[in-house]
């Protein structure tokens, strides 16, 4: 069995490749390295055994005195969101191919670094590891937006850093806390982790850290307003990974740590369930009036992260299954509408939906991969987001229907600001500038046919992967049933 | 002891250099008369020992202790070369000091009697009253001397009282000695030598002369006193805490919760609005001494390498930090925050490794900074001061305000770019600490088992 370790290294011997060689290799190289990452990866995903619970492990002792060991694995959970960075790097990689001229080779060292900090996050296998990776892959994605980001990117970047911040040190303070009512023996993987008896207040506590540390990674309502302003002023193809990957990772933080806070969690349902309700309304509202496409693209991911966390607080089957595949849905559809957002904001270098009116007539082939994007936005069926929502909804309505309502009048908004957003930037009356365009790339051409590819395919055949989702979550709920 | 017989053999030979037109062989005479001190202590040499009758113990936490002083200044007395290219004529001068201040060091960490606490103290502290003199062109660095040396003769007269009322207590200055009765005047004494080391270690409510201090000596000697000072300090509050401490444990848990807390939060917050960067980083180091203090709450013998590890890890990055600040201001003449800006445009490994740094001393992850905090906060945990690690955890994350203002100055754009290059010595002592940092933070088990 080859060790992960593997996996999380060889993105970073690529950069240091990067960093060895001429400039003008940079992007090529970085292309090469992401692109062997995520063949490593599919390597890797052949040979899962799904009956198993962790495979490729890598444990060394780590952290003396505390008798913490630095643990990787592949799981099921982990396993669609390393897919999630393996592919929407790349992405990221391809769009900022036109920038490269711009560009130092310590951007593409970053971007290498974040990979590989991002796989080592999605397959820690004990808190602490979860803990430093979920710091460490701030980094990468912190310097590449200071160094590349927009004119007002200083302020935007600062909001999101002591946001960002702020909540892992709450999240550092719960594990501190939660540690230290280990009673039996020293934790050493999740599942130990979920073995230790905690009362419910001592749950609530935990669940309190946890809850506002990965509510404002995501981000969730209210601790949402780092996010439009770095989304519009970040240096884009870094925003593309934050909007895709960056964001799951709190959501996927509430995964990792369900069963330990589980009863909390079924005791503060409701308030948890509005909450997350009130963000998904609110921010579709939002999304709808917004003039500018990052802050609408922002918004409008800020709605759907609240379905995704609403999903996981009905603590039911269908709910965190639907979650789990429209985590990897929706980072897939975000990172193809940045992608786009990235494409036109390149030519009329404003963020304006009305910037780019009339296009669909001169770039036809980039219309067509923005509403096969657009469609699986919104949730239709037959695309990857009409799956992860309808599952969602499922688990909603088992707890209560008005929230399966509410949420659902979600899917409406969504339409509208969805398509109001593709008319407006698309149709309409072209203006001079905007008819001649210089064509997208075959870069960026590359990127969104995959990208639209890859949300039909999860739309005709989520079987497999729901089994997977399945798999991963199913032991959460049985563990419940087995208390009660 | 033989180590510090070495040591003075060695700074009296390197002041004699001076007399010499040729200054080359100061730097490897000292560095040599350093190294042979720390090949002493590594191979636990006893030759001597029980000289001065007991009066100081070189073994256990000690002997770790001075280790690091010593490592400290190999790190340090190159750079003092850089007063040379300056067409400075003292280098002799300075280097002699620097090793003379290094027994006080070693003095203060393995004291088992007062009075030679007393002495160590003294000769560490009247060698850095002349070095934060060093620069006699710029009044600024007159005034930090005089303003050190006013202040430090007012705390060691608090430490000498206190040791007046232990002797009147227990008629004897030895840390050991038979405690009759544990009375008023005796717990009176130990809060005032307690004052006086806190005032060496720069703790609140004794921490006033730091930042002027820091602001106004040589950047090179602010180092050193950021280092080797404050390492000598912890090491006699060490030393002090784990002989006496029994005799006071009722206020002893109290006080250094309390003096700790202070710190952390007076000096975070001061040090948030700070221009100048060496002010900062002389706020910075009162906060991580607060930490480090932290680890005193439960100390036994098996407990100690939390509290080195957090010097060294401080250590190290506090060396780089204030080096960096020390090519800065060649060039641009001031440390203000403006100066720093585009720093990564104009020298990108000055940036890089002063970024690493103030990662590592803001806790960043995989940094020993982190590990060292992890391990400090884990041990107020044990004793279940569960406020003080929540309290020690928000102002850390007020303090990554300050750090990362510093960052995001040298990482963004400026129009004047100079691009300029330090030479390959420092930057190999600069890389060697920042990788050093980072191999601290991936596997923080080789430097642990070092310590122990």
């Amino acid at each position: 069995m080859i060790s992960i370790l593997y996996l999380i290294l060889l993105p970073l011997v690529f950069g240091l490749l990067i960093s060895l060689l001429n400039k003008k290799w940079s992007s090529g190289i970085a292309l090469a390295g992401a692109g062997s990452t995520l063949f490593f990866f599919i390597f890797f995903l052949s040979q899962f055994d799904s009956s198993k619970k962790i495979e490729n492990e890598f444990s060394m002792p780590w952290i003396p005195g505390i008798n913490v060991d630095l643990h990787f694995g592949l799981d099921s959970l982990g396993l669609f969101m390393i897919l999630l960075s393996t592919l929407v790097v790349p992405v990221g990689i391809l769009a900022s191919i036109k920038y490269s001229n711009y560009r130092r080779k310590s951007y593409y060292v970053l971007m290498m670094t974040g990979l590989s900090a991002l796989i080592g996050f999605f397959s820690a296998q004990n808190d602490l590891t979860f803990y430093v990776f979920f710091e460490l892959a701030l980094l990468p994605f912190y310097f590449m937006v200071l160094m590349y980001g927009g004119a007002d990117r200083n302020r935007a970047l600062f909001k999101f850093f002591i946001y960002t911040v702020f909540g892992s040190f709450l999240m550092l303070a719960a594990i501190i806390y939660l540690r230290s009512l280990a009673t039996i023996g020293i934790p050493s993987d999740w599942s130990m982790l979920y073995d230790i008896e905690l009362s419910l207040k001592s749950q609530t506590w935990i669940l309190a850290g946890l809850f506002i540390a990965f509510a404002i990674k995501s981000p969730l309502f209210p601790f949402h307003t780092w996010q439009a302003d770095l989304y519009s002023e970040g240096d884009r193809p870094a925003i593309i990974i934050i909007a895709a990957v960056l964001s799951k990772m709190g959501v996927f933080g509430l995964l990792r740590f369900f069963n330990v806070v589980e009863d909390a969690i079924h005791q503060y349902q409701t308030p948890l369930i509005v909450l997350c309700i009130i963000g998904i309304l609110y921010a579709a509202l939002i999304a709808w009036r917004q003039s500018s496409m990052t802050r609408l693209l922002a918004y409008s991911s800020l709605s759907h992260m609240g379905m995704i966390a609403a999903g996981i607080f009905t603590a039911s089957l269908s709910g965190l299954q639907g979650s789990l595949f429209q985590m990897l849905s929706h980072g897939l559809v975000a990172a193809g509408l940045f992608m786009v957002v990235d494409s036109i904001m390149f030519r009329t270098n404003s963020s304006s939906i009305y910037g780019s009116s009339g296009i669909a007539s001169s770039q036809p082939r980039l219309a067509t991969y923005f509403f096969v994007l657009c469609l699986g936005a919104v949730g239709l069926p037959l695309t990857s987001g009409f799956i992860g929502e309808f599952d969602i909804l499922l688990g909603l309505t088992g707890v209560k229907l008005i929230f399966a309502l509410l949420a659902g009048l979600s899917i409406i908004l969504g339409a509208i600001y969805t398509f109001r957003f593709y008319q407006k930037s698309m149709f309409g009356e072209a203006n001079s500038t905007n008819s001649n365009w210089s064509p997208i790339t075959l870069n960026e051409e590359y990127a969104l046919i995959i990208l639209s590819i890859l949300v039909i395919a999860l739309g005709f055949f989520p079987a497999s992967w729901l089994d997977l989702a399945d798999q991963a979550v199913s032991s959460f709920v049985q563990i419940k049933s087995k208390l009660q | 002891m033989l180590s510090i017989v070495i040591l003075t053999f060695f700074a009296t030979l390197v002041l004699f250099l001076g007399f010499s037109k040729n200054r080359d062989l100061i730097l490897p005479v000292s560095v040599i008369g350093v190294a042979l001190a720390m090949l002493c202590y590594m191979t636990q040499q006893t030759l001597w020992d029980e000289w001065f009758m007991n009066m100081m113990d070189v073994k256990g936490a000690s002997r770790i202790f001075s280790i690091v002083i010593l490592a400290i200044a190999c790190c340090i007395l190159p750079f003092i070369n850089e007063f040379r290219r300056r067409g400075s004529e003292e280098m002799a001068d300075f280097s002699g000091l620097l090793i003379y201040s290094l027994i006080g060091g070693i003095m203060m960490v393995s004291y088992k009697d007062f009075m030679v606490l007393f002495l160590g103290i003294e000769i560490l502290s009247i060698a850095m009253y002349i070095l934060a003199g060093a620069d006699r062109r710029r009044a600024s660095s007159s005034e930090a001397s005089l303003k050190y040396f006013i202040l430090g003769a007012f705390a060691s007269a608090i430490l000498l009282f206190g040791i007046a009322l232990y002797y009147a207590c227990t008629s004897s200055f030895r840390l050991d000695a038979e405690i009759l009765q544990n009375s008023l005047l005796l717990n009176l004494s130990y809060l005032l030598i307690f004052a006086g080391l806190a005032f060496k270690i720069a703790l609140v409510p004794f921490h006033f002369w730091a930042p002027d201090v820091y602001q106004g000596t040589p950047t090179i000697f602010t180092a050193t006193m950021a280092t080797i000072v404050k390492v000598s300090g912890f090491g006699a509050l060490y030393q002090f805490i784990s002989s006496c401490g029994i005799h006071m444990s009722e206020w002893l848990y109290w006080l250094i919760s309390l003096v700790a807390l202070a710190s952390i939060v007076v000096a975070n917050i001061m040090a948030l609005q700070q221009q100048s960067v060496k002010r900062m980083l002389a706020y910075s180091g009162i906060a991580q001494a607060g930490f480090i203090l932290i680890g005193f709450l439960n100390l036994q013998a098996e407990n100690t390498w939390p509290i080195i590890f957090y010097l060294i890890a401080y250590a190290a990055a506090s060396l780089v930090c204030f080096l960096a600040v020390h090519f800065v201001e060649e060039i641009s003449f001031n440390d203000n925050h403006s100066a720093f800006k585009g720093l990564y445009y104009n020298n990108p490994f000055l940036a890089i490794v002063m970024s690493i740094a103030l990662i590592s001393l803001g806790g960043g992850p995989l940094t020993a900074g982190f590990m060292a905090k992890l391990f400090v906060l884990n041990n107020a945990a044990h004793v279940g001061n569960i406020a003080l690690v929540i309290f020690a955890l928000i102002f850390a994350v007020l303090s990554l305000y300050y750090y990362f203002r510093l960052i995001n100055q040298m990482f963004s754009y400026s129009k004047d770019i100079k691009t300029w290059r330090i030479e390959y010595p420092y930057a190999g002592i600069l890389a060697a600490l920042c990788i050093g940092t980072i191999i601290a933070g991936i596997a923080p088990n080789l430097l642990v088992n070092l310590i122990k």
